[in-house]
C-alpha cells in the first residue's frame, strides 16, 4: 500500500476484488472481503478514502471521484454476490438426492424356473395342457408301460435311485374333473418305489386317464444316479411334451420342436433331428439346434459340428399306446424331453450345471427380477 | 464302437474319408465320438452304437451301414478252410468232444471246434488291428477270437481241451454251491438260475460272461475248444448283472447276437488260426440248432409309412434301403412283405422298418408342420398358477427362489422327520444323498451356510417343492429362511436383526397370498400336543408337532384354526452348527404345507362385500395384565364381550419397565367399531367399550392404565 493513493494502487486493488469475489461461493467469504475492502477500521478502500485528505486539492477531487467510484462498484458487487449465493441455496427441507434410496429388497426367481416358465408359456400358446406329476413313481409308470420290461437292457441308460420301502406319491391332475369316467383321475401313486429317471412317467398317467387327443406339458424334478460334475446333477429338472391323435406325424414333431426352439432362442436357430434310440418312441431322434456360440459355423462350444443336442424326442411307439388302451392303427403320437438345466445353459452362458444348485445370492442375483 | 477305416473298407469300397464317414453315419443313427489317427495310415472312427443294436457292434455290422447309407455293395469275403467241412478228418492226437444242452431255452445252439495249437503271439498285423479296436492282444488264440469279436460281432472262448475231464462239455446251469474261478482271477460262488460250461465234473465258465481260469489257454496248451455259441440275452444279463462282471461278450450277448452267426464265426476263428500258423483244425462238434426258429416276417404297409413320417418315400427307396440293410422283401398287396435276419433283434414290427426307412431316407426330408388344434385344451395345473403367484409374492418381499437337491443327509434330515419318518433311498450315489428331504428347510438352511461364507450377511431364500415323508408320502410345500438385518445398510439408520415378527410376517404374506388367514400358537414342546404328524394326509400333515428344529418360545405353529398348515420361527441354534453356521447367527424360518393350504383354500368361495357406507369409529385402551397372558387370548375376550359391530382390533403397543409392576405387561389396544346400516353413537361405542373392560377385568384382573 503506497502511502499516497495513486491510479495503479487503486487499478490493482480493483483487480484483486474483482477476483476474489468471483470465485468466493459462501456468506461467510463475502463478509470477509465486504470487511477487507471496505471496513470502518481497517478497509483498504477506506483506508484511501481517508489518505484523501494528504492529497494536493487538485488532484484531490479527481482521485476522490475514483476512490468513490471503486467503492460503489464493490459494495454493489458484494450484493449481486449476495442475491446469487441465496437464489442457489437449496429450499428448506431439500434432501441431497445423490444418496442412495432406502433398500426395498427384490428377490429373484430362479434362473431354472424362469426357463421352465417360458417353455410352459410357449406350450401354451400352441394349446397344451401344463401339469405336473409325482416325483416319487412305480414301475409300471416309470418303466415297464414306457416298453422298458423288467431286465430290459435300456434300463441301464438310466440308472435308478430306489426307496428302500414305498411310500405314497405326490397328487397329480386332481384339478381334472373330466377323466373317463366323470371322476377325477386316479390322482395319487400309491405305492412308489422308486424317484422318477423322467416325466415321461406321466405320459402313462395322462393317456390311462384321458382318451385322445393329447397335448400336454410336465414339468419337474427327475433323478438319476449320476455324480456330481460340470454336465451332471443327480437330480435335474425336465420338461416333457406328447401329442397323440388322429394323423400325428414326424413331421408335425419336427414342426412344433421348429416352433419352440426358434421362441427359446431366436428366429434365427435352426433344428436338426438325428437318428437314435429311446425303448418308448419309434422312430427316435436326437434334436440339435444350431450352435448358439457361432451361429452354425463351428466353434469350441460345439465341437466344430455347429451343432448342439438339446432334447430327445420321437413318435410314441404303438408299444406304450397299447399299453395304455390306445387304439395304434388309429391314433399316432409324438414325445419329446429334455432337461430344463440345459436350455438354462445355453440360454445364460452358464458352463457349470452346479451354480443352479449352489443358490449363491451373488449367481441368482445376476438375473433380473 | 471303435472301426478301424482300413478294416472297414475290406467290407465296402467307401471312399469318402473318415470325416465324410462320420458325418453322414451320425445322421444315420450312429453319434460319432471321435476320429484317431494312428500314424499316417491307420484311421479309427469310434461310433456310438445305440443299445438296440448289437449287431452294428461289428467291423461287418457298421460296414452294413455303411454301405447303405453310401449306397454301395457289401463284400462279403469269408471262407473257412477245407478242412472245416469234413468234419470225419481228425488228427489222431486229439480225442472228439461230446457236446450236451441241458438248457436249450437259455442255449438253443453250440458249435465247438476242436484244433491242434501252437501257442505264440499273433502276427504284429492281428495285434495293430486289435489295438486300434482298444483290444489287448494276448496270444494268438485268444487274439483270433477277439479279431473274430471285433470283425463279426460273435462272442468266442477258447477252452485248453486237456483240461476238460471226459473231453465233454454240458452246457447247463449251476448247482448250489458250486463255485468257479474266473479268468480275472476272482472266485465266484454260482446259483442256479446262472447258466455255465461245464466239462464232465465242474463249470468251466460262465455262459456268455467269462471263461474259468483252470480251463485257460497257456503256453503249455496243445489243443483248444473254440467256443461258438448263441445265448439266452436275458439269461446273460441276469447272471452278469448278478454278479457285478460286465465283458465284451455279456455286453453283446444281452443285447441279443445273430443266432445264425456262431457257425461262420467258428469257420472264420479256424480260417485265421491255420493261415497265422496257430492251429489245426480236427474236428468241429455241433449241438442243437440255429435254424429251428423262424426267421420273424413282418408286413409293411406303403401308407403307415406316410402316416407316420408324413412325407411319401418311393417304393423303390423303401426297398433298397431293406434290401441294402439284410432284409428280406416281397412285394405284397399294400405293400411288401419283409423278411427279418437274425441278427437284427431289434427289428419286432412295422414300426421298426419304418424307422429303417426314415434313418436311411434321411431326416433332413421330413418337413416341418405342425399338428392341428381340435380342442381347447384344460387349464393350467393350478400348481404351477399358484407357484407363480407365489414366487411374485416372494420377491417382491426380496426373497430369492432357491432350487435344492430333493435328497439330502441322514444326520441333516433327522431334526425334521425324526427315524421314523425318513424315506431312505436304497443305493444312494453317498451318504450326502442318503434320504429324501422331510423339509424343504435343510436345503435352505445350507444355502444359508452357502451365502454367508462368502460374504453375504443379509440371506432370504425360499423354495417350492416337494417333500417327502413314511407316512406322509409326498407333499408339495413352500418355505422361506431369512437371516440378517432387515434392510441393508443406510446412512439415515434403521436397520436392525431380523426378529420373530418379521417371519412371522412373511408367514402371514404367504397365507395372504394363499387366501388364508394363519393362526400362531406357540409349539408346547414338553406336552407336544399341537399337530402331530398324523398319519392321515390334510388332518395335521403339516410336520411333526414338536418342531424339534425351532428354538422353544420363538417358535409357533402355524394353523387355520383347526388344521396345522406349518410351523414359523428361530432355527435351533444346534440343526444351524450343522449346516456349518455359527450358533450366534439366528435364522429364522418358515414351511407351510401347500397340499393343506390349497385344500382349505379350494372349500372357500370368494364373494365381495360392498364397500362402507357408514363411517367407522376407534377407541384406544391400556390394560395392565400378567406378562404371560397371550394376546390371542385377549383378543377373544373382546371379541366375545364386544358388539358385532366390533370390526379389528390390533395391538398398538406392548410395554414392561418403569412403571409396571413386575411379572405384569401393559398392553395397548385399538378397536374399531362400524355398522354396516347407521352412524354409530357415541353412547353406544362407550357401552362398548365398558363391557370389553368388564369383561378383561372379570377374566384376566386387568387393570385400566
Amino acid at each position: 500500500m503506497p502511502d499516497t493513493p495513486d491510479r495503479s494502487a487503486l487499478e490493482a486493488l480493483r483487480a484483486d476484488f474483482r477476483a476474489r469475489v468471483a470465485s468466493a461461493r459462501t456468506d461467510a467469504e463475502l463478509k470477509a472481503l465486504h470487511d477487507e475492502f471496505l471496513s470502518r477500521k481497517s478497509g483498504s478502500v477506506t483506508g484511501l478514502l481517508k489518505q484523501l485528505g494528504s492529497l494536493p486539492a487538485e488532484s484531490r477531487r479527481e482521485v476522490g471521484a475514483l476512490v468513490n467510484e471503486l467503492k460503489t462498484e464493490i459494495e454493489s458487487a458484494l450484493d449481486v454476490a449476495r442475491t446469487a449465493l441465496t437464489a442457489s441455496r437449496p429450499p428448506a427441507g431439500a434432501v441431497d438426492v445423490t444418496l442412495p434410496g432406502r433398500e426395498l429388497p427384490l428377490g429373484r426367481i430362479h434362473p431354472l424356473m424362469r426357463v421352465r416358465r417360458e417353455v410352459e408359456d410357449i406350450f401354451t400358446r400352441m394349446g397344451y395342457e401344463i401339469l405336473e406329476g409325482p416325483e416319487v413313481e412305480d414301475d409300471f409308470h416309470n418303466f415297464e408301460a414306457l416298453n422298458m420290461p423288467p431286465d430290459h437292457p435300456a434300463r441301464d441308460m438310466q440308472d435308478t435311485l430306489y426307496l428302500e420301502r414305498p411310500i405314497i406319491g405326490g397328487i397329480w391332475g386332481a384339478h381334472r374333473r373330466d377323466a373317463l369316467d366323470g371322476k377325477p383321475p386316479d390322482a395319487q401313486v400309491r405305492a412308489a418305489t422308486l424317484l422318477r429317471t423322467h416325466t415321461s412317467a406321466m405320459q402313462i398317467r395322462y393317456m390311462q386317464t384321458f382318451k385322445p387327443p393329447v397335448r400336454i406339458i410336465v414339468p419337474g424334478r427327475v433323478y438319476r444316479r449320476d455324480n456330481l460334475d460340470l454336465t451332471h446333477t443327480p437330480m435335474f429338472q425336465q420338461f416333457e411334451g406328447l401329442v397323440v391323435d388322429e394323423g400325428i406325424t414326424l413331421a408335425d414333431l419336427k414342426g412344433t420342436l421348429e416352433a419352440m426352439v426358434q421362441a427359446l432362442f431366436g428366429s434365427n436357430a435352426k433344428v436338426r433331428l438325428r437318428p437314435s434310440f429311446f425303448p418308448y418312441t419309434e422312430p427316435s431322434a436326437e434334436v440339435d439346434i444350431s450352435c448358439q456360440g457361432c451361429g452354425g459355423r463351428g466353434c469350441a462350444i460345439c465341437k466344430h459340428t455347429g451343432w448342439l443336442e438339446i432334447l430327445g424326442s420321437g413318435m410314441v411307439h404303438p408299444a406304450v399306446l397299447e399299453a395304455v388302451g390306445y387304439d395304434s392303427e388309429r391314433v399316432t403320437g409324438f414325445a419329446f424331453g429334455t432337461g430344463i438345466e440345459r436350455i438354462a445353459m445355453l440360454k445364460y452362458g452358464v458352463d457349470d450345471i452346479r451354480l443352479f444348485y449352489e443358490n449363491d445370492l451373488r449367481f441368482l442375483e445376476q438375473f433380473p427380477a | 464302437m471303435k472301426v478301424l477305416l482300413s478294416w472297414l473298407r475290406e467290407f465296402v469300397d467307401v471312399r469318402e474319408d473318415a470325416d465324410e464317414i462320420a458325418r453322414v453315419m451320425s445322421l444315420r443313427g450312429f453319434a460319432v465320438e471321435g476320429i484317431e489317427r494312428i500314424g499316417t495310415e491307420h484311421t479309427v472312427i469310434d461310433f456310438e452304437v445305440t443299445g438296440n443294436r448289437p449287431d452294428c457292434m461289428s467291423v461287418l455290422g457298421m460296414a452294413r451301414e455303411i454301405a447303405t447309407a453310401f449306397q454301395l455293395p457289401l463284400k462279403m469275403r469269408l471262407a473257412g478252410p477245407a478242412s472245416m467241412a469234413d468234419s470225419s478228418k481228425r488228427g489222431p492226437a486229439t480225442q472228439p468232444i461230446t457236446i450236451t444242452l441241458e438248457n436249450p431255452d437259455l442255449c438253443p445252439y453250440y458249435a465247438g471246434g476242436v484244433l491242434e495249437v501252437t501257442v505264440g503271439p499273433s502276427p504284429d498285423w492281428m495285434q495293430a488291428r486289435l489295438k486300434a479296436g482298444g483290444v489287448r492282444p494276448i496270444s494268438n488264440i485268444v487274439d483270433v477270437t477277439n479279431y473274430v469279436l471285433l470283425e463279426l460281432g460273435q462272442p468266442m472262448h477258447a477252452f485248453d481241451a486237456a483240461k476238460l475231464t471226459n473231453n465233454e462239455i454240458r452246457v447247463r446251469t449251476a448247482r448250489d454251491g458250486e463255485r468257479l474261478k474266473t479268468l480275472d482271477g476272482q472266485d465266484r460262488a454260482l446259483t442256479g438260475d446262472m447258466l455255465v460250461i461245464a466239462d464232465g465234473t465242474r463249470p468251466v465258465g460262465i455262459a456268455g460272461v467269462m471263461g474259468g481260469a483252470d480251463s485257460e489257454v497257456t503256453d503249455a496248451t496243445r489243443s483248444i475248444v473254440l467256443e461258438s455259441a448263441y445265448f439266452n440275452p436275458l439269461s446273460v444279463r441276469r447272471t452278469s448283472r448278478k454278479l457285478g462282471l460286465k465283458t465284451e461278450a455279456s455286453t453283446r450277448f444281452e443285447r441279443g447276437t445273430d443266432r445264425m452267426l456262431p457257425g461262420t464265426a467258428l469257420r472264420r476263428a479256424s480260417a485265421l488260426l491255420e493261415q497265422i500258423g496257430a492251429a489245426q483244425p480236427q474236428a468241429t462238434v455241433i449241438a442243437g440248432s440255429a435254424t429251428d426258429v423262424a426267421l420273424r416276417a413282418v408286413a409293411l404297409r406303403r401308407h403307415r409309412v406316410t402316416a407316420l413320417l408324413g412325407v411319401s418315400v418311393p417304393d423303390e427307396q423303401i426297398s433298397r434301403i431293406l434290401v441294402s440293410l439284410g432284409f428280406d422283401v416281397t412285394a405284397a398287396v399294400d405293400g411288401w412283405s419283409v423278411t427279418v435276419p437274425a441278427r437284427r433283434v431289434d427289428v419286432a414290427r412295422e414300426v421298426d422298418l419304418i424307422e429303417e426307412i426314415a434313418r436311411h431316407n434321411g431326416f433332413d426330408k421330413i418337413p416341418g408342420r405342425f399338428p392341428a388344434l381340435r380342442q381347447a385344451s384344460a387349464e393350467m395345473d393350478p400348481r404351477i398358477t399358484r407357484a407363480r403367484q407365489l414366487r411374485a409374492v416372494m420377491t417382491g418381499a426380496g426373497f430369492s427362489e432357491a432350487n435344492s437337491f430333493g435328497f439330502i443327509a441322514r444326520a441333516l434330515a433327522e431334526p425334521f422327520g425324526g427315524e421314523n419318518e425318513l424315506v431312505a433311498i436304497a443305493n444312494p450315489l453317498s451318504e450326502n444323498f442318503g434320504v429324501l428331504r422331510p423339509s424343504l428347510l435343510p436345503g435352505l438352511v445350507s444355502a444359508v451356510a452357502h451365502n454367508r461364507h462368502r460374504e453375504q450377511r443379509d440371506v432370504r431364500l425360499f423354495e417350492i417343492g416337494s417333500r417327502f415323508t413314511r407316512s406322509g408320502g409326498e407333499r408339495r410345500a413352500i418355505a422361506a429362511v431369512w437371516s440378517g438385518a432387515v434392510g441393508g445398510d443406510h446412512w439415515a439408520g434403521g436397520t436392525r436383526p431380523v426378529d420373530f415378527f418379521d417371519i412371522k410376517a412373511v408367514a402371514e404374506r404367504i397365507g395372504a397370498a394363499l387366501g388364508l388367514e394363519l393362526h400362531a400358537a406357540s409349539v408346547d414342546l414338553h406336552a407336544g400336543n399341537v399337530g402331530r404328524m398324523a398319519a392321515k394326509p390334510g388332518a395335521d400333515a403339516g410336520g411333526p408337532g414338536d418342531a424339534r428344529w425351532l428354538v422353544p418360545g420363538r417358535a409357533a405353529v402355524l394353523t387355520d384354526g383347526e388344521r396345522t398348515v406349518g410351523h414359523v420361527g428361530l432355527l435351533a441354534p444346534a440343526v444351524a452348527e450343522q449346516h456349518g453356521l455359527a450358533a450366534v447367527d439366528a435364522v429364522f424360518v418358515v414351511e407351510l404345507d401347500l397340499e393343506i393350504a390349497e385344500s382349505i383354500v379350494a372349500e372357500r368361495t370368494t364373494a365381495i362385500e360392498g364397500l362402507p357406507r357408514f363411517p367407522s369409529v376407534s377407541r384406544d385402551i391400556s390394560i395392565l395384565v400378567d406378562e404371560s397372558l397371550r394376546a390371542e387370548d385377549v383378543r377373544q375376550t373382546i371379541r366375545q364381550a364386544a358388539p358385532p359391530t366390533l370390526i379389528r382390533v390390533r395391538e398398538f403397543d406392548r410395554y414392561q419397565g418403569k412403571g409396571i409392576p413386575e411379572g405384569k405387561v401393559s398392553l395397548s389396544l385399538r378397536l374399531t367399531f362400524r355398522s354396516p346400516d347407521r352412524t354409530l353413537t357415541d353412547a353406544e361405542v362407550q357401552k362398548a367399550m365398558d363391557d370389553v373392560l368388564t369383561a378383561l377385568r372379570a377374566r384376566y384382573d386387568a387393570v385400566q392404565r
